[in-house]
């Protein structure tokens, strides 16, 4: 993304959800967006999906420019180019899971080929003897991980993750997240997650911080632990208990923290 | 079909139901109307149509055969002798001539049956006929096909069709009442069934006198040489109608045929496209509503294939398939019901007259195919209103 800029509204009610951002992820790697809510992130990343036109700026993809492609251009970039996860899975419910990762690939005629490489990536991610249920049988790991095979189809340059893990446990949320990471390194893919869960930094070549529609560099981030959220550093309110210093995002985490530390640390030094 | 069209058109089976029953009842509806229409166009334009009869002579006026209000002066006629002779002696030595013959019609109204045969059940019923006399020896304007019994009625005999015999279940052997007189079923005939009544032969002196019509006729029919004579010879009757400054009209087969048609057809065809046009909304209604709440319920999910990459005109062939799918399994069901139901309606309201053209079934299905266009019209605006940015938002 080179100076990508994406005003709504215009005038004096005009709101720069990004604003001039500089950003490009290059394959092999992970990077985790964070940031507090209404920063930009969705913006940033449907702008880099290609679901969303920037005001001004250019955004390429494999050295494709696709802001100046025109928009019945944009779905077969989605298609072929890049690949989604999304926070609620996001699986049509009447297609089982092969028929979820299959259909990407079909462009809506039958085909072999489709179906074998649907099945070799459901395997390859441990759901192979759930070729033929349906989405409401599936648990929420295994549906995210139809959803990784699904985006991984057409094999994509680019993977969006928007916050992958939100639906999911600690211990589904985690295997997730190797996967991910697994994916950007051995399958040599670029992958951008957008994500609150203070777990995707385990697995993050780096972390972009994005605040008020820009990217700030070297910010220094907390896990909040009472919600578990990433917090930045400066600014937030905080606490020193047994000599150590907690952020919070919120007075309300604070306070509650403040009531009982331990109730919360128990859980957060595992 | 596209995978997701037939998963989202099967996973919902009483909604598949209920769309389909709704287009099926459309085409059921429409198509027995349609065959319904035939039928009645069929059989009241038949008896004109399957006579041997290739020219109608009538009074200035009459135009079809069911209001056959004309009178012409016939043999024996003293004030219109000369008249007759003159005619006569025309027609005999027309080279284009082959047969002619005065022809009775009049349309009889409450004719009772006086059955002495069989059970007695039907005794007293009453009936509206078409009385014909005519000539026994030309035998042009008599029954078109004797089915049983006499094919020439004699002195107080009577030849009904067989749909008359079937309607009020009168045979040969019985009686029926008719003009102050009593009148021997003696044959039965097929082909004269106008559907609101039916034909019954006499002979044309019978006739005359049942009528009180001596000395008078309705018609005047003729049958040509050659097929390619009848044109001209209508052009010399009615040359020869001006000349003479006669009240007469002259109508080919064909004109006579349609004209009879006209009168009954007009008159039911506009309330037919009435019932056509609420049977379409029905369909396209029941289609429309059902497809349109299906695509609601799954907009996030066309949002969903929107965003991975789908365009627009896949996501419309998802919809206009599940609607021409829907659409093609009520034309089957439709279509189905009429055949199948069809009949049994015939064999219980004999007014229930069908004949199913393949060209009407391809209008039927032309006609179902444009209620899929429509139903699938307004949920296709709305997938294009979609937006996939959507998804997003957990």
């Amino acid at each position: 993304m080179s100076q990508v800029t994406k005003t709504y509204g215009s005038g004096e009610a005009a709101v720069h959800a990004l604003d001039h951002v500089d950003f490009d992820v290059q394959a092999g790697e992970v990077v985790v967006v964070m940031g507090p809510s209404g920063a930009g992130k969705t913006t940033f990343l449907t702008i880099a999906g290609a679901l969303l036109t920037p005001t001004s700026g250019t955004v390429e993809i494999s050295g494709i420019d696709i802001t100046s492609l025109s928009e019945k251009d944009l779905p077969e970039i989605r298609r072929e180019r890049i690949g989604f996860i999304f926070q609620s899975f996001n699986l049509l419910e009447s297609l089982t899971a092969i028929e979820n990762v299959k259909l990407v690939m079909m462009d809506g005629t039958k085909s072999r080929g489709a179906a074998n490489r649907a099945r070799e990536l459901m395997t390859m991610l441990g759901l192979g003897h759930r070729l033929k249920s349906l989405p409401k049988n599936l648990s929420g790991g295994e549906k995210q991980r139809v959803a990784i095979a699904r985006a991984l189809a057409n094999n994509p340059d680019l993977i969006l993750a928007d916050e992958p893990t939100a639906n999911l446990d600690s211990k589904r949320g985690r295997e997730v997240m190797q996967l991910l990471r697994q994916i950007a390194l051995e399958m040599r893919k670029a992958v951008i997650i957008v994500s609150h869960d203070h777990r995707t930094r385990e697995i993050a070549s780096r972390i972009a911080w994005l605040e008020d529609g820009t990217f700030r560099p070297d910010v220094a981030t907390e896990r909040d632990p009472v919600c578990q959220r990433v917090v930045e550093v400066e600014g937030s309110p905080s606490f020193i208990h047994e000599s150590v210093t907690y952020y919070f995002c919120s007075s309300q985490c604070y306070d509650l923290f403040q009531t009982e530390p331990r109730q919360f640390l128990t859980g957060t030094r595992e | 079909m596209l995978l997701v069209a037939r998963k989202n058109l099967f996973s919902e089976r009483m909604r598949l139901a209920i769309s389909v029953g709704g287009i099926a009842l459309s085409v059921f509806l429409i198509s027995l109307l349609l065959s319904l229409y035939r039928g009645w166009d069929e059989k009241v334009g038949g008896f004109v149509e399957n006579s041997s009869i290739d020219i109608w002579i009538a009074s200035e006026g009459t135009e079809d055969f069911l209001t056959a209000a004309s009178l012409q002066p016939s043999e024996g006629n003293q004030e219109h002798a000369a008249l007759y002779n003159g005619a006569k002696e025309y027609l005999d030595a027309h080279s284009f001539v082959d047969r002619w013959s005065p022809m009775i019609v009049r349309l009889a109204e409450g004719v009772r049956v006086e059955k002495l045969s069989g059970d007695d059940e039907k005794l007293g019923t009453e009936m509206d006929i078409h009385f014909i006399g005519f000539d026994t020896t030309t035998r042009l304007g008599g029954p078109i096909e004797t089915v049983e019994g006499s094919d020439t009625p004699g002195p107080g005999e009577v030849i009904i069709d067989e749909k008359l015999s079937s309607r009020y279940d009168v045979d040969v052997g019985d009686t029926l009442r008719a003009g102050g007189r009593d009148w021997a079923v003696v044959g039965k005939s097929k082909g004269g069934d106008f559907v609101a009544t039916q034909t019954v032969f006499v002979t044309h002196e019978e006739a005359q006198t049942t009528l009180r019509m001596e000395g008078l006729t309705t018609f005047y029919v003729i049958e040509a040489t050659k097929d390619e004579f009848v044109e001209p010879l209508e052009t010399d009757l009615e040359d020869l109608a001006a000349q003479n400054d006669l009240p007469l009209v002259v109508h080919t087969r064909e004109e006579f045929a349609a004209n009879t048609r006209e009168r009954i057809i007009s008159n039911i065809l506009p309330i037919l496209f009435v019932v056509l046009g609420l049977a379409f909304i029905v369909g396209v209604a029941v289609a429309g509503l059902t497809i349109y709440t299906a695509t609601i319920e799954k907009a996030r999910e066309y949002g969903i294939l929107k965003a991975v990459g789908f365009p627009n005109r896949y996501l419309y062939r998802v919809v206009f398939e599940q609607s021409a799918t829907t659409a093609l399994l009520g034309f089957v069901v439709g279509l189905g019901l009429t055949l199948i139901l069809g009949p049994f309606a015939s064999e219980y309201v004999p007014q229930f007259v069908l004949l199913t053209r393949w060209q009407d079934v391809l209008f039927v299905a032309g006609i179902t195919v444009l209620m899929a266009l429509i139903a699938a019209y307004i949920p296709v605006r709305r997938l294009a209103a979609i937006d996939p940015v959507g998804v997003f938002k957990g």
